[in-house]
């Protein structure tokens, strides 16, 4: 009986040990895996920000959003869309030629020294 | 001919205004609190945005606070609900500038300037007077700024829980890199 207790006892603390050691070492989030909270074309999205930015930012900060443009400008690691959206990328820039593509990232803000959205943790979804 | 002019004019503001900026999207923001032996404290932003007009040293940098990354998710979700508080204030700002800036005095290596300004984090302004920050000309014609800040937590009103107390160091040092493109 008292070694069924004992058994029982460090049971659960294994199993609490192991939920607690998941809960303070859980995993980041997956942007790229995350169903987007919004679908928005550039221009829409941008002219969101234009007219309210502080309203635009509440609903959009921290979200994962995906974003149909033109791409305006590149570099290896980014993408802006639009010339208003600023996207990093997670991994090294698949695209080669300005084109109309649609890019999923997360929504950090409003830039407003150069009235940019930026957005982070982007990838490229295929057409 | 009369019509000519001020479009002249207009070409020749806004190739002024356009000279003399370097400007930077992805500039480098570290911020560590780390205690000894305790787990590190520490994020990275790589999406700051920093820009200096050339002209005059006048230079401002801004911060989008959930861009701030840490190793360990449940620290950042910590910092950006209770700390940083990043939902209500998502920027953090620089404007200031630096004494006696001019092109001519920037070199290959390293070059002390000081500066002024104020930092605005979590909807309080603090008044930075007379730090130092390193500037050189990097292998492209590109600025580089860089430079450690020791900021108090006490001075951007953000109150640590006597339970984490031990855990989070009172002085945050503020690493930061920008690599500035002739704009």
């Amino acid at each position: 009986m008292k070694k069924k207790i004992i058994l029982l006892v460090f049971a659960l603390l294994l199993i609490g040990a192991y939920f607690g050691y998941n809960y303070l070492y859980q995993d980041h989030r997956d942007i790229q895996a995350e169903v987007a909270d919004y679908s928005v074309k550039a221009s829409d999205f941008i002219t969101e920000f234009t007219s309210d930015s502080e309203t635009a930012q509440t609903k959009y900060l921290n979200k994962t959003i995906v974003i149909e443009g033109e791409i305006t400008t590149q570099t290896n690691n980014s993408i802006t869309l639009n010339n208003s959206i600023f996207c990093s990328l997670l991994e090294t820039n698949p695209v080669s030629e300005s084109q109309n593509i649609k890019v999923k990232g997360r929504c950090i803000g409003y830039d407003d020294l150069l009235e940019e959205i930026k957005l982070d943790q982007c990838s490229i979804i295929p057409n | 001919m009369n019509r000519l002019i001020p479009i002249i004019l207009l070409f020749f503001t806004v190739s002024i205004g356009a000279q003399g900026k370097y400007l930077t999207k992805t500039g480098t923001v570290t911020f560590e609190a780390s205690v000894p032996s305790f787990e590190e404290v520490k994020a990275t932003n790589n999406n700051t945005t920093a820009i200096i007009n050339t002209k005059n040293g006048e230079f401002a940098a801004l911060v989008l606070v959930k861009g701030f990354r840490f190793k360990n998710a449940l620290m950042e979700e910590h910092f950006n609900e209770n700390y940083a508080e990043s939902d209500q204030y998502p920027k953090a700002t620089f404007k200031g500038d630096i004494s006696g800036f001019s092109l001519d005095k920037v070199s290959n290596s390293n070059t002390k300037m000081t500066y002024n300004g104020s930092l605005t984090f979590h909807g309080k302004t603090k008044a930075l007077n007379g730090e130092t920050l390193n500037v050189s000309k990097g292998s492209d014609n590109n600025l580089i700024i860089s430079g450690e800040l020791k900021l108090n937590v006490a001075d951007f009103d953000i109150e640590i829980p006597k339970i984490v107390s031990n855990k989070l160091s009172r002085e945050v040092s503020v690493i930061y890199e920008f690599q500035l493109n002739k704009k």
